[in-house]
């Protein structure tokens, strides 16, 4: 049973209600680990504290993981792919260390649950290399000297990254407010923009 | 930074999301974005035992606009309603309001839905959402019911909502023609910001264009609850448009807010602001009349 199909399969939600109604709440992922071929039934409750089975694709890789509901997209990125490009900073959706793009779009890893991430595609940093070669926006971020510490620069990364895929090319209004949402303790808030404005400059090439 | 434990739930359809929350008990909350729910949970000042995620039910999460009326789905994100083109040419001043709240990357997560269920008094979309008279469609497993906007939030963090119940949609009516409106929020700074106040205005003149047929001023932050200001209205209906009129409005919403001191501002300047912010969203609202 691939996890995609148990996420969108109407029957298998269907049946959860049943089981629900009939007053047992438990069946849930019956155990951590059910086996790859079973044509068990996987009802849409997960069970707190247990670990249950999802495919998150990252980086277009298609990755079989046992997460618990509680842990976020961040926490399974960093502590179960080892995927450390993405960064924590608050955690709570305050200062954008761990954005990565959802289907393109720009989120705070740290508020997303991983098993709400099942079924999209999620790019990382990481996902922007060509082989050992840097993407087009980590090239601009070094070439205009985009940050000091570097802490939140893969998020800023990542945000502007998401804001040239909607708008190729913003305005320096449209960049300021794209990465808005991305704090720097560093200040480097004024070449951060050039590199936006340079990357988009390079994506047209 | 840990979450606690919870029990997760991915209901299909908003039928099997009453069902659960119906049967699941009071230790439940309905995640739909989470920028709130998430972080008051990692704060560890909520544990839920089950969380039920509303993010598969497509029905949700749709924009429907209809024989002018726009139905919002609670999953519609702030980010899809900042850039949603009915919004932004038949209800200018929620198009304000969402993309005024938070940061881009909160209003890619943030819901309508959300903004409302949390009732906090300084939320960016009720203001402009009672201004454009909406009503808010409940349901439970035992039926549905229609609430407006203004009787829905109680009081900070509370609202009319029972247990076994949640929100499926929010109805406006689209203005009559004739009619424009704005939202203005006061903050700090520019992004990120929680509001200082905010205040959403609406006018709707008659077909001469002269006189004021119908008048809304809202304000947040400045009570326990977004605030429809009667004085205002009072002094906007039946006047012609001008300058002086739109400050007279400005200082009756004025007298009508009870804000208090806190770490945001002082009471007295609050009141001051209400004073200018409706003046200058009325001012707008009437531009974009002119401008029509």
């Amino acid at each position: 049973m691939s996890d995609k199909d148990s996420k969108r399969g109407g029957i298998t939600r269907r049946s959860f209600i049943t089981t629900m109604g009939a007053g047992v709440a438990g069946v849930a992922a019956s155990g951590a680990l059910f086996s790859g071929t079973s044509q068990a039934k996987a009802p849409e409750i997960h069970k707190a504290g247990e670990a249950m089975r999802i495919t998150l694709t990252i980086n277009d890789h298609p990755y079989v993981l046992l997460v618990e509901p509680r842990w976020t997209l961040l926490h399974v990125l960093r502590e179960v792919i080892g995927l450390t490009g993405t960064k924590e900073g608050c955690g709570r959706g305050e200062c954008g260390a761990c954005t990565v793009l959802i289907d393109d779009i720009p989120r705070y890893a740290c508020m997303t649950l991983a098993v709400e991430a099942q079924g999209h595609a999620v790019t990382t940093v990481e996902g922007l290399m060509h082989g050992e070669d840097l993407g087009v926006v980590q090239q601009a971020f070094v070439q205009k000297d985009a940050f000091q510490c570097g802490y939140c620069t893969s998020g800023q990364i990542m945000a502007s990254e998401g804001l040239l895929r909607a708008n190729p090319l913003p305005s320096s209004e449209e960049i300021r407010r794209g990465v808005s949402g991305n704090l720097c303790r560093c200040g480097a808030y004024t070449h951060i923009f050039e590199a936006v404005e340079a990357a988009a400059e390079m994506k047209q090439k | 930074m840990p979450l606690p434990e919870f029990e997760f739930h991915e209901p299909a359809t908003v039928d099997e999301a009453c069902r659960m929350i119906g049967e699941l008990g009071e230790k439940t909350k309905i995640l739909a974005g989470g920028t709130d729910l998430l972080v008051n949970m990692k704060k560890k000042l909520l544990a839920p035992e089950h969380l039920v995620s509303l993010d598969r039910i497509q029905s949700l999460a749709q924009l429907d606009s209809s024989n002018g009326s726009l139905r919002i789905g609670p999953c519609v994100k702030a980010a899809e309603m900042a850039e949603s083109d009915v919004v932004i040419s038949d209800f200018p001043a929620l198009q304000e309001g969402a993309s005024k709240l938070g940061s881009p990357l909160i209003r890619n997560l943030a819901t309508v839905g959300g903004n409302l269920v949390t009732a906090r008094p300084a939320a960016d979309f009720p203001p402009s959402l009672i201004a454009y008279g909406a009503t808010l469609v409940l349901k439970s497993n035992h039926g549905e019911r229609t609430v407006p906007l203004t009787e829905f939030i109680q009081a900070p963090g509370e609202t009319v909502l029972s247990p076994d119940e949640m929100l499926k949609a929010i109805v406006l009516e689209k203005p009559s023609p004739l009619s424009g409106s704005a939202y203005i929020k006061l903050g700090v700074r520019e992004a990120l910001e929680i509001s200082l106040l905010n205040v959403a205005a609406l006018l709707t003149l008659d077909e001469s264009g002269g006189t004021i047929t119908a008048a809304r001023v809202v304000m947040g932050s400045v009570a326990p609850t977004p605030l429809l200001s009667p004085s205002a209205e009072k002094v906007l209906l039946g006047e012609t448009p001008s300058d002086v009129l739109f400050l007279d409005a400005g200082e009756a919403a004025a007298s009508d807010s009870r804000p208090i001191d806190d770490f945001r501002a002082s009471a007295e300047y609050k009141r001051a602001m209400v004073r200018e912010l409706t003046r200058r969203a009325l001012t707008l609202a009437f531009d974009r009349i002119q401008t029509q």
